[in-house]
């Protein structure tokens, strides 16, 4: 475990933007940290990287205490979303400037940038300044820059989110690759859950200021721990015990409930974990169906409720078609509502 | 990797010290030091006029002055005729301003950046140029009567209109053609597609989303006018405005009492007036979008043919009564002995070029010392949060509301009095250096937070995570993005500092004099080629400095086009 925090606080005024953080990273480790905006993702990575001071609570890196250490010390690496290469300076001098403000010598801070061109692959483009760049090339720039102190930990700040789709699936590709080769842990903030997904070894799913829920992106599609992790990955159905046991008491049997108030669980249930039989005394209807490419998305009136379906295109159903839905409860789990 | 959640969350969690760091004792000092300046140089003298206008001739309080302000001869004339002055102004100001603001935003007009220079002239020259020049032109040595025999007396009411019209006009045109600039085409287009006449256009869309910019342009004319001391000495004659009565009052009769009752009676409308601008510099066009699709005004000949005559016309006048006096500065003997000559320079007061140099001393003086309290209020600022940052913003954006006139008299109470630890200030030229600066301070500071606002954030991150001290951060991530502010602000305290006479006048002593204040008695001493001269030098120095401020202003712009998408 490399960094640590400890029932971390911050409040702005009477807004709690953190209560009670709790969090660990191992020594390779890419974690994502991701929330609608304003559940205190990026405030969480500020005070990571010492640009916000906690309330409370306690950070330490390989077991040093980093909680008056200011940024300059902490020797972390971070990479904004936007606007924070040096304008007044080329790609090199920016790359190299973290070496230059330790006193490297010329000579050694020269041979570390080439090296980094090299790595971010646009060796021939040291000598231009910034607002030459594209915007891809901006982010490899100030990842580069990020880089070239050899930090402990690399922080990137919603690093994707100014770029436009096709050089965000590219840069997206390129920071995992660097991130797997040179090993070293990193946290990056986001909103994008498929960027999340592809990237991280950890999903921190936040919401609120508060954890929801910590594990692999694995984990967390597929296993959610409450309502908000499972609404906020991925697409699902989350349907109350009432409403089971009146419409598919099967699937109640088939995945038994959690003990106690049943009102506090609802089963989540993925679009593509629901088959659809056609019936003529089918429970349910089909209502607009979405054509997706390889898939079908296709609503689905039951029981009063709304449900989400997903099918292969092949074997969509049509509008207005009557079906019998089956839940196939083994692939569904409970989460707190 | 797991969330800790293992751990017992304890309530009361230690808290975590907060470090002193370098950042937060440079920004307390930042804060600090400027805000005590500005107490000491415009909070406390400020609060002595209000003082003052309790204290009575035998050294006793009382409410006397107000009382005695209707039976003080002249005082009631003075206060009508000021009005009266102002308004005429205000509304002749806006009838030619809105169409030539107009012309320049939304028009076709040929010559625009000929009638923008012009519209310059008047911001080089101290304000009585004006009427220095209607005088070489239609006083009873002016080039009219000369050529026509025509006598008129431009003493009083009429010459004063003009000069005051040919001063302001500049400043009411660039208010409105702010309100007009950042209209989004896309209005106009959504109405051309439902039906709407460019008539209709004009009157449901363009005006009343202007209207703010008129009204605030009004106020700012007014409020010029009212206070403006200079045009008023040179032309008004026997037409007693308030301008010139509370410089008689105090430095005359040494009615100190009387004056700042007066002060006070002018600080009114300046006050009324930068409240006006703050509302309606909120609800101007769309509040410029970054999206928005700039207008591209249409051809319409009809229209053009009008508005470009009045516009050039205007910008012809507004400049010729500039130029004027520069050209009679050259003049043996305007406009008798039209042979070119550089006599005038030669100047025969006993104080010779002296004046100038101060002047110049003073000027830089209050740039330098302005750009450094600014810069570190505007650092300080940014960096603070909540009801302090409020209160010392409130403070550094007062002094607009406070005339040139009232300021000068504010630093006469406050700075001549032997108990104020302050006093040994009294009569130096650093004195007046300051209180010039707090005159514009207003300008420049919401200039330099504005250069701080494009700072980005993440820039100054990036430094301080690569390793960057606070110096570093100041270096390599603030002062790029911030030099052309920096000079824009430097400049301005400097050319506004080399025309000022309102405040300085109270100032000056027979050992310590300025340009602006010379040309004035020049003039009153029947010197008129010399205080001409004077004028040419001051607009010379004043040129200079605003065409070295455009080329730096270039030069150091940095190139923030790093938009990613």
């Amino acid at each position: 475990m490399s960094l640590e925090l400890a029932h971390v606080r911050k409040s702005f005024g009477d807004y709690k933007a953190l209560d009670d953080i709790n969090l660990s990273v191992g020594a390779h480790d890419f974690v994502c940290l991701l929330g609608p905006s304003g559940c205190g993702k990026t405030t969480l990575l500020r005070i990571i990287a010492g640009l916000l001071q906690a309330d409370a609570g306690t950070l330490s890196f390989d077991g040093q205490d980093l909680g008056r250490m200011p940024p300059r010390l902490r020797n972390f690496g971070i990479v904004f979303q936007s606007y924070s290469l040096f304008p007044n300076m080329t790609v090199r001098e920016n790359i190299g400037y973290g070496l230059r403000i330790r006193k490297t010598p010329a000579d050694r801070v020269a041979a570390r940038v080439d090296e980094l061109l090299r790595l971010i692959r646009i060796p021939d483009m040291a000598e231009r300044f910034p607002w030459q760049l594209s915007g891809g090339q901006q982010q490899r720039v100030a990842l580069a820059r990020a880089l070239a102190v050899s930090p402990r930990l690399i922080l990137l700040d919603e690093p994707l989110s100014a770029l436009d789709a096709r050089v965000r699936s590219e840069m997206r590709q390129e920071i995992r690759d660097v991130q797997r080769r040179l090993r070293i842990p990193t946290i990056m903030v986001t909103h994008d859950q498929e960027e999340a997904l592809m990237l991280a070894d950890t999903i921190v799913c936040m919401n609120n200021g508060s954890i929801e829920q910590v594990g692999s992106p694995q984990v967390l599609y597929d296993r959610p721990a409450t309502s908000f992790v499972a609404d906020f990955i991925g697409l699902s159905n989350l349907l109350p015990m009432d409403w089971l046991r009146e419409f598919s008491p099967q699937t109640l049997s088939e995945a038994p409930p959690p003990a106690g108030d049943g009102s506090r669980w609802l089963l989540c249930v993925r679009p593509e974990n629901i088959r659809l039989e056609s019936r003529a005394d089918g429970a349910a209807t089909v209502g607009a169906v979405t054509f997706l490419g390889n898939l079908c998305r296709a609503r689905l009136h039951w029981g009063k409720r709304e449900l989400v379906v997903e099918q292969t295109a092949a074997a969509a159903s049509v509008e207005g078609e009557r079906i019998q839905p089956v839940i196939d409860a083994r692939q569904s789990c409970w989460v707190a509502a | 990797m797991s969330a800790t959640d293992a751990l017992p969350s304890r309530p009361g969690s230690p808290r975590l010290p907060l470090p002193r760091t370098q950042e937060q004792m440079l920004t307390w000092v930042c804060v600090f030091v400027p805000t005590l300046a500005l107490i000491l140089f415009f909070g406390y003298p400020l609060l002595t006029i209000f003082w003052h206008s309790f204290v009575l001739f035998d050294g006793t309080m009382g409410l006397d002055n107000y009382a005695a302000i209707p039976s003080t001869p002249g005082l009631v004339t003075a206060g009508i005729n000021s009005v009266v002055i102002s308004v005429s102004t205000t509304v002749v100001c806006l009838l030619l301003g809105f169409p030539m603001a107009y012309a320049l935003e939304r028009s076709r007009i040929p010559g625009k950046g000929w009638i923008r220079l012009c519209l310059l002239l008047p911001m080089l020259a101290p304000s009585l140029v004006q009427g220095l020049g209607l005088l070489f032109l239609l006083g009873r040595n002016g080039l009219v009567f000369r050529w026509t025999g025509i006598e008129q007396d431009i003493y009083g009411y009429w010459g004063l209109l003009f000069s005051n019209v040919f001063y302001a006009l500049p400043q009411a045109i660039m208010i409105i053609q702010a309100a007009l600039r950042n209209a989004d085409a896309r209005y106009y287009d959504a109405a051309t597609v439902m039906g709407a006449t460019p008539r209709q256009q004009f009157f449901h869309i363009t005006l009343p989303n202007c209207k703010f910019g008129l009204l605030s342009a009004a106020f700012v004319v007014f409020t010029i006018t009212i206070t403006d001391f200079g045009n008023a000495a040179v032309i008004a004659g026997n037409y007693k405005v308030l301008a010139t009565e509370i410089f008689n009052q105090v430095s005359g009769q040494q009615n100190f009492g009387m004056g700042s009752v007066v002060g006070i009676i002018l600080l009114l409308p300046a006050l009324v007036s930068v409240y006006i601008e703050r509302v309606s510099s909120q609800k101007q066009f769309g509040g410029g979008s970054e999206n928005r699709i700039p207008l591209q005004p249409s051809r319409a000949r009809w229209r053009d043919t009008w508005l470009g005559l009045i516009a050039h016309l205007t910008a012809f006048a507004i400049a010729a009564v500039v130029v004027v006096v520069v050209a009679a500065s050259f003049i043996k003997l305007w406009p008798y002995n039209m042979t070119l000559t550089l006599a005038n320079f030669k100047v025969k007061i006993s104080s010779g070029y002296q004046p100038i140099w101060t002047t110049l001393y003073i000027s830089l003086a209050a740039a330098v010392v302005g750009v450094v309290l600014l810069f570190m209020l505007a650092y300080g600022v940014r960096n603070l949060h909540g009801r302090i940052a409020k209160a010392v913003y409130l403070l550094a954006v007062l002094p607009v509301g406070v005339p040139g006139l009232v300021l000068g008299l504010s630093y006469i109470f406050a700075f001549n009095d032997p108990a104020y630890p302050l006093h040994w200030l009294y009569g130096t030229a650093i004195l007046i250096a300051l209180c010039n600066f707090y005159h514009y301070h207003t300008q420049g500071f919401l200039t330099m937070m504005t250069g701080m606002r494009m700072v980005p954030q993440a820039l100054e991150d990036a430094a301080a995570c690569l390793g960057g001290r606070v110096r570093h951060v100041m270096g390599d991530a603030i002062l790029p993005v911030i030099a052309p502010t920096v000079l824009a602000v430097f400049f301005f305290l400097f050319m506004r500092s080399m025309v000022t006479l309102s405040a300085v006048i109270f100032l000056i002593t027979p050992q310590l004099n300025v340009a602006s204040v010379s040309v004035l008695h020049l003039n009153e001493n029947g010197f008129v080629s010399q205080a001409a001269a004077f004028s040419t030098i001051i607009i010379a120095v004043v040129s200079v400095a605003m065409l070295a401020m455009r080329g730096l202003v270039h030069y150091f712009r940095p190139n923030l086009a790093q938009g990613l998408a």
